[in-house]
């Protein structure tokens, strides 16, 4: 067999083991279509509040807060909200999960690198709560009435800006999950994790009100490559140049995260064999 | 220390990506297993009762070495079925373990198909198997037959194949009406049954079974101890078995592997098993009618007795002596001399220790 | 003077839960750190609200500083004992490893309830209580002795409420498969409870009032301090508490029975 035909068999097989991944997680979230909702108003609550915080704070100072109103906040957290959907990954439970219920050693006694399964399920995961979440969004639309006309190079741009950030937050997520071969106790690690995804990100504030040294370390840290650069585009408040140099961030933290999760997992895989389940 | 295979050709090197064709062949009359001075020591934390202790452990922790497998050894041919037998906590599911390539051993050798399992090729990983009867690897909320289909597509399974192995599955184990329904509706030998047939898709030539019929009534563990061995025979596949039933083991191994506290004690044919580790024999004494009152305790502990059968146990040395006087003394209608039943031998085995295994070994 | 036994019962399972606890050291420090950063972006939070305005909705900064501090308090007390206790439970439900508990000679709705702890969420409660001590010594006005009464009443109704409707999602794991996530309602909608209510559209405000009952547990006790609690929210938050209890126990008992039909 010449090597690319080696490489197309491979794929092949690869692309089947997604797709029947699909159908499993499609038949396993159909089991659980309540906690779509349930998922629904954790989302929207997490958006809302900071939403009507912000545009408080805007009211009561004449109407505009760093350049923001009211409809600029509304149109700011929706867009955010939808981009941290998109992004969103769980894996730090699931994984917690599987060492607590050692269901890890069926998965590496597999000849298939566990990653693809998680994030087949991700993907699925995501189609499925863009079910719910479009309407919801329509919904808080009518309600918040948010100012939002992208350019439509912004709008291009967006999707790969959201695509990069998805990559970039699912490894960096699916590499701190990975504490969980050391540690049996990842859900703290995500807490921590979630917290500073919530101030670095821009999910709590545009990154812009935040105070000059803040807005330094946020420049330093791959957070806001994960949320709050999709978000900045779609609203206009990128120049081109900026947007080519964003997506030059994006990926060169991807690249650096692709490392590290290769390392931490050779390193994890070693100190599991190590201890056993 | 864990030293490469010396015939190492058997695939050690680089292997290319998707090398699946590339499967390397031991050399012709290699075993399927091959373990030679298998060691693994675990470190633990002391444990301390008491809130004062545990306070203090908050800062620092004292740490113990536990030699789960103390340096055994042992080879299994291709196709045979070897039972790997010994009390909780021996080091059978460590010893398993490392050899489906989830642990690393501390020291020592193991090759299975020409594999150093813990390399966990994927080549190697598509040949084997692990269950264990206490875990689950189905997908609980959907049907079984949805988690066979992913099977098929991790372990690349041709669709021609996997409907023939499918149907043969299903025919030995009586599936078909279980497979449409989520595993979390199934009892408990309902979906060992579909564990089972989820960890044999793929057609392993090596099976690793821990405990497989934990947990089930007797008739659903003798059907999958059925079906074990109906595997064993059309496939030749090699199995080593771990269980706590001794009916898997005397139904399907006639050799067995016995450890204890990590050490190998024994490894034969389970018959010799029982002549070794048995210091006892049992005779049975059918007395003539009139004679049932006859009090035999004077030749042996009297194990049984029951409308003038008598069991006795006496030393095995002394088994022809007592057998003579027996027929000289009492008027026997029949008599018959047997080994115990193995859990007996087997429990003999294991509390008499390493003391068991010194006499093995003169033996 | 005796201990009663739900309180003895509460303390045995807080005794196991330390000694449980102490065996994974690194989770306190994780913790420690946790909190330290729940606070630090709390106080940024509001750090950065008030760099660009001087009231948010008619609360001043140390009344929000004080509500920051009732928000975690409470917390902290649901994480220390309420959540864990609900999500063992529903586990439990899930494996049939209730019946243990249900076996048990002691009220089952008791035993689920303290049935787990969380013990390093003990630094969320402390926490919580600091915040509000260094809140109510930096309030202009001070803090007469009826605010102090009335402000206590509504926390504990407030954490009534709050474990009611808790132990309520909690329940319906007898009928539902998954309902691990319910918890999250509570958690997602809670977070709102960080602001003052009243800041929220009328439609939210409601929800938050009375389908998901974050504003009596964070929002009127914290009016109760900044001397704005009108006796009539006060009665309301009592009224609402004894209800909701009465509810969830009745609730309870619904879902006992169906479980040992289904189970029989």
């Amino acid at each position: 067999m010449s090597p690319l035909a080696t490489l197309g068999g491979e794929l092949a097989g690869l692309w089947a083991a997604y797709v029947a991944r699909f159908k499993v997680a499609i038949g396993v979230q159909f089991q659980y279509r309540a906690s779509l909702v349930i998922w629904l108003v954790w989302t929207v609550m997490e958006s809302v509040v900071y939403l009507v915080v912000w545009s408080t704070v805007a009211q009561s100072s004449g109407g505009q807060v760093g350049g923001y109103d009211a409809a600029g906040f509304a149109a700011y957290f929706l867009v955010t909200m939808v981009v941290n959907q998109l992004t969103f990954t769980w894996i730090m439970h699931e994984f917690e999960y599987r060492v607590r219920q050692g269901q890890l050693s069926p998965l590496l006694l597999k000849p298939l690198h566990p990653i693809h399964g998680d994030i087949a399920e991700n993907v699925t995961y995501k189609a499925l709560t863009s079910v719910v979440l479009v309407p919801a969004l329509v919904l808080l639309c009518w309600a918040f009435r948010p100012a939002l006309q992208p350019q439509p190079w912004m709008a291009a741009a967006f999707l790969p800006a959201v695509l990069l950030a998805f990559l970039l937050r699912f490894l960096s997520g699916w590499t701190l999950a990975l504490a969980g071969f050391w540690t049996t106790r990842v859900l703290a690690i995500n807490q921590l994790y979630y917290m500073a995804m919530l101030f670095l990100s821009g999910q709590m504030v545009p990154l812009s009100l935040l105070p000059g040294p803040v807005q330094a370390l946020a420049a330093v840290l791959p957070f806001r490559w994960m949320v709050a650069f999709p978000v900045e585009l779609l609203l206009g408040q990128l120049t081109p140049e900026e947007t080519l140099a964003g997506f030059g961030a994006q990926l060169a933290w991807i690249a650096v995260h692709a490392a590290a999760a290769a390392v931490v997992w050779r390193a994890g895989l070693r100190r599991y064999s190590a201890v056993g389940a | 220390m864990i030293a490469t295979a010396p015939g190492a050709a058997a695939g050690e090197g680089p292997v290319p990506l998707a090398a699946a064709a590339a499967t390397p062949a031991p050399p012709p009359g290699a075993p399927a297993i091959r373990v030679d001075d298998l060691r693994k020591v675990y470190t633990v934390h002391e444990r301390q009762a008491g809130m004062l202790a545990s306070m203090r452990s908050l800062v620092r922790r004292r740490v113990k070495e536990v030699p789960a497998v103390d340096g055994i050894g042992f080879r299994v041919e291709p196709g045979e079925i070897v039972g790997f037998l010994g009390p909780n906590g021996a080091g059978k599911t460590t010893t398993l373990k490392m050899l489906s390539g989830l642990l690393y051993p501390t020291a020592g050798e193991v090759e299975v198909l020409g594999h150093v399992p813990w390399r966990r090729r994927r080549e190697y990983l598509r040949q084997i198997t692990l269950v264990m009867g206490n875990r689950n690897q189905l997908v609980w909320d959907i049907p079984a037959a949805d988690s066979f289909e992913l099977n098929r597509a991790i372990y690349r399974i041709p669709v021609a194949d996997f409907r023939e192995t499918l149907d043969e599955l299903v025919e030995l184990l009586d599936l078909s009406a279980l497979l449409q329904k989520p595993v979390r509706q199934l009892s408990l030998g309902e979906r060992m049954k579909c564990e089972v047939a989820a960890a044999l898709l793929h057609r392993p030539r090596v099976l690793f079974l821990d405990e497989p019929t934990i947990g089930l009534d007797v008739t659903m563990q003798r059907r999958i101890r059925h079906f074990i061995g109906e595997y064993n025979r059309r496939h030749g596949a090699t199995v080593l078995l771990t269980s706590h039933y001794m009916a898997d083991v005397e139904a399907l191994c006639r050799r067995v592997v016995v450890i204890h506290h990590g050490r190998l004690l024994f490894d034969g044919a389970l018959t010799e098993l029982v002549q070794r580790f048995s210091p006892h024999k049992t005779i049975v004494v059918e007395l003539d009618e009139g004679a049932a009152g006859v009090d035999l305790s004077s030749y042996g502990e009297v194990v049984a007795v029951e409308e003038g059968r008598v069991t006795l146990r006496v030393p095995k040395a002394a088994t022809a002596q007592v057998t003579g006087r027996l027929l000289a003394g009492v008027p026997v209608a029949d008599l018959t001399v047997a080994d115990p039943p193995i859990e007996e031998v087997i429990e003999q085995v294991f509390s008499g220790g390493t003391a068991g295994a010194a006499a093995g070994g003169a033996g | 003077m005796s201990v009663p036994p739900q309180l003895r019962l509460f303390g045995v399972f807080l005794k196991v839960g330390i000694l449980n606890e102490l065996e994974y050291r690194v989770n306190f420090y994780v913790q420690l750190l946790q909190s330290a950063v729940g606070l630090v972006i709390g106080l940024a939070g509001l750090g950065v609200v008030f760099s660009h305005t001087d009231t948010l909705g008619g609360w001043s900064p140390n009344e929000l500083l004080a509500l920051l501090g009732i928000y975690f308090l409470v917390q902290g007390a649901v994480q220390l004992v309420i959540e864990p206790s609900m999500q063992r439970f529903m586990e439990d439900v899930r494996q049939g490893t209730l019946d243990f508990t249900l076996t048990k000679p002691e009220d089952s709705q008791l035993l689920v309830s303290v049935g787990q702890v969380q013990i390093w969420k003990l630094v969320n409660v402390l926490l919580g209580l600091a915040v509000l001590g260094v809140a109510l010594s930096r309030l202009q006005t001070a803090v007469g002795p009826g605010e102090a009464l009335a402000f206590g009443v509504a926390l504990l109704a407030g954490g009534v409420i709050v474990y009611s409707f808790y132990f309520f999602l909690a329940t319906t794991a007898f009928w539902f498969v998954r309902v691990e996530n319910v918890l999250v309602i509570f958690q997602s909608m809670y977070q709102a409870g960080r602001w003052p209510v009243g800041i929220y559209p009328w439609w939210l405000r409601s929800a938050l009032t009375f389908i998901v009952p974050v504003a009596f547990a964070t929002t009127v006790p914290a009016e109760a301090i900044a001397g704005r609690l009108s006796p009539g929210t006060l009665l309301l938050a009592l009224a609402v508490a004894a209800a909701m209890l009465a509810g969830s126990r009745w609730f309870w008992g619904v879902g006992v029975r169906r479980y040992s039909g289904a189970s029989a």
